[in-house]
């Protein structure tokens, strides 16, 4: 599998390919490039990541949610490259024998890689003007560029 | 973080550690100052802390906050 695509992703192939006979759930969370943010009209997304710390990570933090929960399958896709409005920058499918393992474990995933997954974003605005960053701001509250706040956890 | 340096930079200087490196690259650029204050620093894709001692020849990956997803 692989974690760092330059290519559009295959929303509908890897569906088709995460059905598992013994998972009765199965969760697809498809992170997509909205047409505005914070009120300014956005044109599309670039991201950048560093390849290979990415695809270690991100397979780490696979098998970290494999160890926490009983997952059936658990995938992991991050575009880079210019994403459009109505793109799916990120892809994550998980698969449990009932729901609540895998809602919980395609939360987990999804925030951990965009805290900490070498993957950067610029967002380029219909006004022509471009900002780098913008996601993980934990810093901020936490003073440490190593700790954050995940939705996982503030959330039940 | 690449508006303020080049994609490879190659350092003529001599430092030992991580915490030097990265006091190097904010005297060389005062405008990146806050962005590597922010940044954690990578060798061989496994994060390294401040005072990871470095050899001449490591690569050093500066990675800022994420913002992917």
């Amino acid at each position: 599998m692989e974690h760092i695509s330059e290519k559009p992703l295959d929303l509908v192939g890897l569906l088709a390919a995460a059905h598992h006979p013994q998972a009765g759930a199965l969760v697809l969370f498809s992170g997509e490039v909205r047409d505005s943010n914070l009120g300014q009209p956005v044109a599309y997304l670039e991201y950048e990541a560093h390849p290979s710390m990415a695809t270690k990570m991100v397979a780490e933090i696979l098998a970290e949610a494999r160890q926490k929960w009983a997952l059936n399958l658990a995938v992991a896709q991050h575009r880079t490259g210019t994403v459009a409005v109505g793109e799916s920058a990120v892809v994550v499918i998980t698969a449990s024998p009932h729901r609540r393992e895998a809602y919980a474990a395609n939360r987990y995933i999804i925030d951990r890689l965009k805290h900490e997954a070498p993957i950067w974003k610029c967002e380029y605005f219909t006004d022509g003007t471009k900002k780098w960053g913008g996601n993980c701001n934990c810093h901020e509250t936490t003073g440490n560029a190593n700790e954050h706040v995940y939705e996982f956890e503030q959330e039940r | 973080m690449k508006e303020h340096f080049e994609p490879n930079l190659e350092l003529a200087e001599n430092v030992q550690t991580v915490t030097e490196l990265k006091a190097q690259l904010m005297r060389q650029n005062e405008a990146a100052r806050g962005l590597l204050q922010l940044c954690r620093f990578a060798v061989d894709d496994a994060f390294v802390d401040g005072d990871y001692p470095l050899k001449p020849t490591d690569t050093v990956a500066v990675i800022p906050p994420s913002s992917g997803g």
